[in-house]
């Protein structure tokens, strides 16, 4: 525990540990994963090239990895926004599932239009009822006091029943078993730029931009004030009733805003089974990130990256694709649970804030 | 020291896992790859002539699923053992990994590729079109336009129900019979709708309680919504129930057996595959199964696609209802010669379903 | 007896118009009201046993998001455990065993550690759904059925005997674990000290209550409930183990706990009036009696508990360090 001296490149790993540890984290996470593998009597090593050379080194593979991240940035966003201002949403996912459709019918309906414009109408159509779905809890919560807990998880599954309906009956693709809207015009279409998907590198511009809001503006300040105490908020003469309804509505667009993304740029359609769980993996990347707008990035590329890879490692090995999400949640364990940082930097160890602060209320 | 002991601790944690999942080497996974690696050792060389390489894309879900993933994955391995060819299958997790999935095995140069599931449909024509050497069979996956190397396996869902509802008609005593279902989507509602016809045909006086599971991302895996809805069905007087939506329908099976006089004025009916093996908690009521004929069908076609038989389009598996097992002393004989019967003249078309969307 | 009664005013008056509303049925149609009722309870129980497990949790600080894993290991370890040892009974035991264990794991992880504490819930979650479907082992049966068991004269009651009074073991043991915990956390000592550490940590604290051990204590203890939730999905509502058998349940418990306002005999009264809603959506489905899609049917238990919130039950107070790790100055 009494070590004197710290060198200078020990230093420069001390000052760092907001970095280091999460790498760290990752490589003890991936070495108690190799053990499991290779009582599963495959060579980790084996198992581990499989995921990298598929999600990294190969041309269709590097693309369905940056598709995979894309949306995962985006709802890590939306939960990130919430976790600043104090709000946990927990309905990214309807959000995000509102938006698919709704940028959907844009897509399909609305045919006068030039590409680009085109594009640019569907993914606002996706951003405003994300927005919107989530503006519901925001309402429920600034004016009649309902837990945005309670209101996102009950409209997570309105979102489910009226999409169910809606591509059923009214949307549904003529002369068709499956329930599904029609295809959208070429003109809506969100290209992909060799192996980087356009939407991408529209979630990565979004993240800056919202980590420069919350970083540098007013608006941000007073997110981060409302999110680290209200009573102060208040009584600064913050208006908390337009502070949730603006956080809500910011959060549901983010997810909305993901959810267009994935029609436009990748299925083409809506169909009720493309987005199932994206929301909810918002909620593991904006945890894993530390709800930093910046940090979601890397972590969603980590999981778009064994994602991804998750199909070959089955086909190379056999060892089931589930192994991948006790992966992550080894990292995520190991991120967050002070034992690792304690572990490298003892004494030294920075301890880090909490991402959320319990429920608000 | 403290730290010392945590990560002490955890690493323990990883082995004792580790442990229990190498003793539980029994998997149908692992099963199937020594079963067929005895012919051929590995899929290095499937471009060669001489080597017959099948890979099956399972659609969300596991081989393990007691359902539809399970059953074509059965067909296709024994296929592929047959005639000492290799297999191995993707687990999809995600539904827009369909066409990255097939595409391990077109990299890999396999003869045949089986997709299972009729929300593959697309992604497996998109798949054949730029692979034309290779054998595509979609199961569940109706061919509107045909392509040549694209063989969709499909079953009249319909005809299965028909078949159930019409025996259940004649055996309920209460004239009340149920369904309770998965998602409602095509092929659920042409079991049920099927179910439906069948029973009001045989017995027109019957009453059918048709009860879907709500929308949600787990309606085919909620056994817990199905066994209560099952017992809601029972205790209103319904005497036979078709459980038809995977894990969910599953459930309302193993409620029933475990109703007082299951077996004997209590009945359940299976679906998909014979349901009697692949949820023996089941037995005490299962009196038939409305199945489609997922195993044999797409072992046929992996053995036509072998001779180079196979033709593009559609291919009709069988639907009908399973063996009674157990009950064939307890359907009365007329009953049993009826519903053959009925079975019989839904495969040639005499007798009709009705049945639309 | 009064001040229980004005101290539940909600949860009270709320189950007495169900009762009055579930008799007047019960006189139009005896079966279809009791099985609709019996349905709702059954739908009921895990819901009210996970909210005791995020209440207790919460009254004493720390947020239970993990509860939905907690719930799956324990009902993937109950039928294993059934399957391996060949009775429900040991099954169940092992099932309770295992929801201490996930118990004491986020107990280690949130208050020792200090960790987020919704962090860890979610890498339970993650941990349980990953390793439950990992090692999921096809084909296998429970030994034996779980014994429907009626309590004698209470079982005899129309309608509310065969709902509340015939069942098998934990769907009966709920009621009394729901009245004991109510007890527990407003008359005992214990409830006394577990709340004045969720409210006031640093207060509590001065006054000689230890507070992480009471926090430690509770959110293990408070495991063994969500065991006892999982094992009731796995060998009684089910009778048999699927990958994502829980199906969400653990995050709508978290919405019944904040709807019954962080009190044992609300979070009742919220789940009773969701279970409802779930099940007579079902019998609506069923009887088609009005001509709506199926999918506008089943929103009856959402659209209905965001409109009792909004209108009728208003701002709700969480306990005021819910949340937040404990580190004791100085």
């Amino acid at each position: 525990m009494t070590e004197t001296k710290t060198s200078n490149k020990i230093g420069f790993f001390v000052r760092n540990q907001s970095i280091v540890v999460p790498i760290a984290a990752i490589f003890v996470a991936f070495f108690l994963g190799g053990i499991l593998i290779f009582l599963q009597g495959v060579n980790p090593l084996v198992a581990y090239r499989a995921i990298f050379s598929e999600a990294w080194f190969d041309s269709d593979g590097l693309l369905r990895t940056f598709q995979k991240t894309t949306p995962l940035v985006l709802a890590g966003l939306a939960v990130t926004v919430g976790l600043r201002i104090g709000l946990f949403n927990i309905g990214a996912q309807g959000q995000l599932i509102s938006a698919a459709l709704a940028s959907a019918l844009a897509g399909i309906y609305i045919t006068t239009l030039p590409p680009i414009l085109h594009v640019l109408v569907s993914l606002t159509c996706g951003v405003i009822v994300g927005a919107l779905w989530a503006g519901i809890a925001g309402l429920l919560k600034a004016y009649r006091g309902v837990h945005e807990v309670i209101s996102t998880i009950m409209l997570n599954s309105i979102a489910i029943g009226i999409l169910d309906y809606l591509v059923s009956n009214p949307f549904k693709e003529p002369d068709q078993a499956l329930q599904r809207t029609k295809k959208i015009a070429e003109t809506a279409i969100l290209p992909n730029i060799g192996v980087i998907p356009f939407g991408f590198i529209l979630a990565v511009i979004i993240c800056l931009l919202v980590s420069w809001m919350l970083n540098r503006t007013t608006a941000g300040f007073r997110f981060n004030t409302v999110g680290k105490n209200k009573f102060a908020a208040t009584y600064a003469g913050i208006n908390m009733k337009l502070m949730v309804v603006t956080g809500m509505l910011l959060s549901g667009g983010l997810a909305g805003l993901g959810g267009a993304i994935e029609t436009l740029g990748i299925t083409y359609r809506f169909e009720p089974a493309f987005n199932a769980g994206l929301g909810f993996d918002g909620i593991t990347i904006a945890l894993l990130a530390r709800a930093n707008p910046l940090a979601t990035i890397p972590a969603a590329i980590l999981v778009g990256t064994l994602r991804a890879g998750g199909a070959s490692l089955q086909f190379e090995t056999g060892i089931e694709p589930e192994i991948v999400d006790v992966l992550l949640a080894i990292t995520l364990l190991l991120v967050s649970a002070p034992i690792l940082a304690k572990f490298l930097f003892k004494g030294k160890a920075q301890k880090s804030a909490n991402v959320t602060s319990g429920w608000g209320n | 020291m403290k730290r010392m002991r945590t990560l002490a601790g955890i690493s323990i944690l990883a082995l004792v896992l580790a442990a229990c999942s190498s003793g539980s080497t029994d998997t149908a996974a692992e099963e199937g790859m020594e079963e067929t690696t005895a012919a051929v050792l590995d899929d290095s060389n499937c471009a060669a002539a001489e080597s017959f390489c099948v890979g099956l894309v399972t659609d969300i879900g596991k081989v393990d699923d007691k359902s539809f993933n399970q059953s074509a994955h059965e067909g296709a391995m024994a296929a592929a053992a047959e005639v000492d060819g290799f297999y191995k299958y993707i687990e999809t997790t995600d539904t827009k990994d369909y066409a990255a999935n097939m595409a391990q095995f077109t990299d890999k140069s396999y003869d045949v590729i089986v997709t299972v599931g009729f929300l593959m449909a697309e992604a497996t024509v998109t798949a054949a079109k730029a692979n034309p050497n290779t054998k595509f069979i979609g199961v569940d996956q109706f061919q509107g336009e045909e392509v040549a190397n694209v063989t969709g396996l499909i079953f009249p869902e319909d005809q299965a129900g028909y078949g159930a509802g019409y025996l259940a008609g004649l055996m309920t005593k209460t004239n009340k019979i149920g369904s309770v279902l998965g998602l409602e989507i095509a092929p659920v509602q042409l079991f049920a709708k099927g179910f439906e016809a069948g029973a009001k045909a045989s017995n027109p006086s019957v009453a059918v309680t048709t009860v879907y599971h709500p929308p949600a991302d787990n309606a085919f895996g909620d056994p817990v919504w199905g066994a209560a809805e099952a017992k809601k069905q029972l205790a209103q007087g319904a005497d036979i129930i078709f459980g038809a939506g995977g894990g969910t329908g599953n459930g309302a099976l193993i409620e029933i057996a475990k109703a007082e006089g299951a077996g004997t004025a209590i009945f359940c009916i299976g679906v998909d595959t014979d349901q009697w093996f692949t949820v023996p908690e089941a037995q005490p009521c299962l009196i038939t199964s409305a199945v489609k004929g997922l195993t044999e069908g797409t072992s046929d076609l992996v053995n036509l696609a072998f001779d180079g038989s196979i033709a593009g389009g559609n291919f009709v598996g069988s639907a009908g209802i399973s063996d009674y097992h157990d009950f064939a002393s307890v359907v009365p004989m007329d009953v049993q010669d009826k519903v053959a019967g009925v079975v019989a003249g839904l495969k040639d078309g005499s007798i009709k379903t009705g049945v639309t969307l | 007896m009064l001040d229980f009664i004005s101290e539940n005013r909600k949860p009270i008056i709320t189950l007495a118009l169900v009762t009055v509303v579930a008799y007047v049925f019960y006189f139009l149609d005896e079966i279809k009201t009791t099985s609709v009722l019996v349905f709702g309870w059954g739908y009921a129980v895990p819901l009210v046993l996970a909210a005791m497990v995020g209440i207790i949790g919460e009254r004493t600080g720390v947020v239970n998001i993990g509860i939905e894993g907690q719930m799956l290991m324990s009902a993937f370890a109950s039928f294993f455990g059934s399957v391996i040892t060949g009775s429900i009974y040991l099954g169940m035991v092992i099932g309770i065993l295992a929801g201490l264990v996930m118990g004491a794991f986020l107990a280690v992880a949130a208050v020792k550690w200090e960790m987020d504490q919704i962090i860890a819930g979610v890498v339970i979650n993650i941990v349980a759904a990953g390793l439950t479907s990992f090692f999921y082992a096809p084909g296998k049966t429970l030994p034996q059925l779980m014994p429907v068991v009626s309590i004698p004269i209470l079982s005899d009651i129309p309608l509310i005997g065969p709902v509340f009074f015939r069942n098998g073991l934990f769907a009966l043991a709920t009621l009394f674990i729901v009245l004991a915990v109510n007890y527990a956390i407003f008359r005992t000592r214990w409830g006394l000290r577990s709340r004045a550490v969720g409210e006031y940590p640093s207060a509590a604290d001065a006054a000689g209550i230890n507070v992480l051990r009471t926090r430690m204590l509770n959110v293990t203890l408070a495991g063994a409930l969500a065991g006892c939730a999982g094992a009731f999905l796995a060998l009684e509502a089910a009778g048999t183990f699927a990958r994502g058998l829980t199906a969400g349940r653990g995050f709508l418990a978290l919405a019944i706990m904040i709807f019954g306002a962080w009190n044992p005999l609300g979070a009742l009264a919220a789940a009773l009036f969701f279970g409802l809603s779930t099940a007579i959506a079902s019998q609506l489905q069923a009887d088609e009696v009005i001509n709506i899609p199926q999918q506008f049917v089943n929103l009856l238990p959402f659209v209905m508990t965001l409109v009792v919130l909004a209108i009728a039950v208003g701002r709700v107070r969480p306990p005021a360090a819910a949340g937040q790790p404990y580190t004791k100055e100085g």
